[in-house]
């Protein structure tokens, strides 16, 4: 159990840790966008299992309860982590950002 | 001029951290804040007003009219952006609607407005609105859970972190999410601007109006304990009790308070189209 806990957090410190590179290196703006939205959705998910795989381990009625409300932060970060990265990206469509080619002929606009 | 600027700045800033010096050393048990009330309040807490939380108890029972001005101030505050930014509402320059079924926006000039009960048309901001289906129906979604959280967060505040401060911020940003998502128009008809400052001198009237029964029940101000009698309980009990009210009635300010101040920045006081 404790092999699949640290597997699990060591999974999602890999996923966290490529996403904040990503977040620096990328490009332009909508480019990060996608590292960051994928830090939220799978490096949470890996963490927070491990967590919940975690509090599952002294087997109570305490450690169960905990252990869902663990995995209700998952199914709400589900939920608004796309959604927040939409609407980051509608901003960016408002503000008339142009996504970056390789050309970099666009930049100007 | 800017020399002198800095100096003055390093040279007071130095007298402070000098000052500082003096101060008792980081969870010093023998400095002067931590020998007089705080180890009565660790001790006594629990079996004084059987709140587990001694945060709480120590905020809104032992002192609690430094916690009933502090909902003052937070009225005040609410009060006091009414009245720096409201602006008698005049008829805009033109409105904009959206024929729903083809998306087409239509300007329409001064005076002029659709005939009532029109479905087919959708008030729209004059700032570039885009169709936002996957944000709307996201918040339709959270935004019950936000709120029940946050009643949560109110009720549970004897227990846990948390109270009517927390819990009041929660639900107005609830309401808040829903008037950024949909618009201010749409929030402002679920919570009117009568209902918010309605609301907000309710929250207090409710902690003061406690106070004031304590009095009437032959003790001190907001001493719940003489609460005992009209609750039907013992005065332990009566004094957690008394907390949750007072609890509520920040809760219930706080949470009109923050709704009123977002609504009056985000449209410039004139409560008709913003963010």
């Amino acid at each position: 159990m404790d092999l699949l806990v640290t597997f699990f957090l060591v999974c999602g410190l890999v996923i966290f840790t490529g996403g904040a590179v990503g977040i620096l290196r990328f490009p332009d703006f909508y480019s990060r966008l996608h590292p960051a939205g994928k830090l939220d959705t799978m490096g949470l998910f890996m963490s927070m299992i491990a967590a919940a795989l975690f509090t599952f381990k002294a087997f109570s009625l305490d450690a169960v309860l905990t252990g869902l409300k663990i995995l209700l932060i998952l199914v709400f970060v589900f939920i608004t982590s796309p959604t927040a990265t939409h609407a980051i990206v509608d901003a960016g469509v408002r503000a008339n950002l142009m996504p970056w080619t390789k050309t970099e002929k666009r930049d100007a606009a | 001029m800017k020399t002198a600027g800095v100096i003055i700045v390093f040279l007071f800033g130095g007298l402070l951290v000098y000052g500082t010096l003096d101060f008792p050393d980081w969870g010093d048990p023998d400095a002067p804040a931590s020998r007089h009330v705080s180890p009565r309040y660790i001790e006594k807490s629990l079996e004084e007003t059987s709140v587990p939380n001694m945060v709480t108890a120590v905020l809104a029972d032992f002192r609690g009219f430094d916690t009933l001005f502090e909902t003052v101030v937070i009225f005040s505050a609410g009060l006091s952006c009414f009245f720096l930014l409201r602006t008698k509402r005049k008829a805009p320059e033109a409105r904009f609607y959206r024929h729903l079924p083809t998306g087409i926006v239509l300007r329409i000039e001064k005076g002029g407005r659709l005939p009532e009960g029109s479905v087919e048309f959708e008030r729209i901001d004059s700032i570039w609105v885009p169709h936002d289906l996957i944000i709307r129906a996201t918040c339709r979604l959270l935004i019950p859970f936000i709120q029940l959280f946050a009643l949560y967060v109110i009720a549970h505040g004897h227990h846990s972190p948390g109270g009517g401060f927390q819990g009041g911020v929660i639900f107005g940003a609830a309401f808040i999410l829903y008037a950024v998502t949909h618009d201010l128009r749409d929030g402002l008809h679920r919570l009117g601007e009568k209902i918010t400052i309605v609301l907000c001198s309710l929250g207090v009237f409710i902690y003061a109006g406690v106070g004031a029964l304590c009095l009437f029940l032959e003790s001190n101000f907001l001493d719940y304990a003489a609460l005992a009698p009209v609750l039907g309980v013992d005065p332990v009990t009566a004094r957690s009790h008394g907390i949750l009210f007072v609890e509520i009635g920040v809760g219930i300010a706080v949470m009109a308070v923050m709704f009123a101040i977002y609504t009056n920045l985000s449209s410039v006081g004139k409560q008709d189209e913003g963010l």
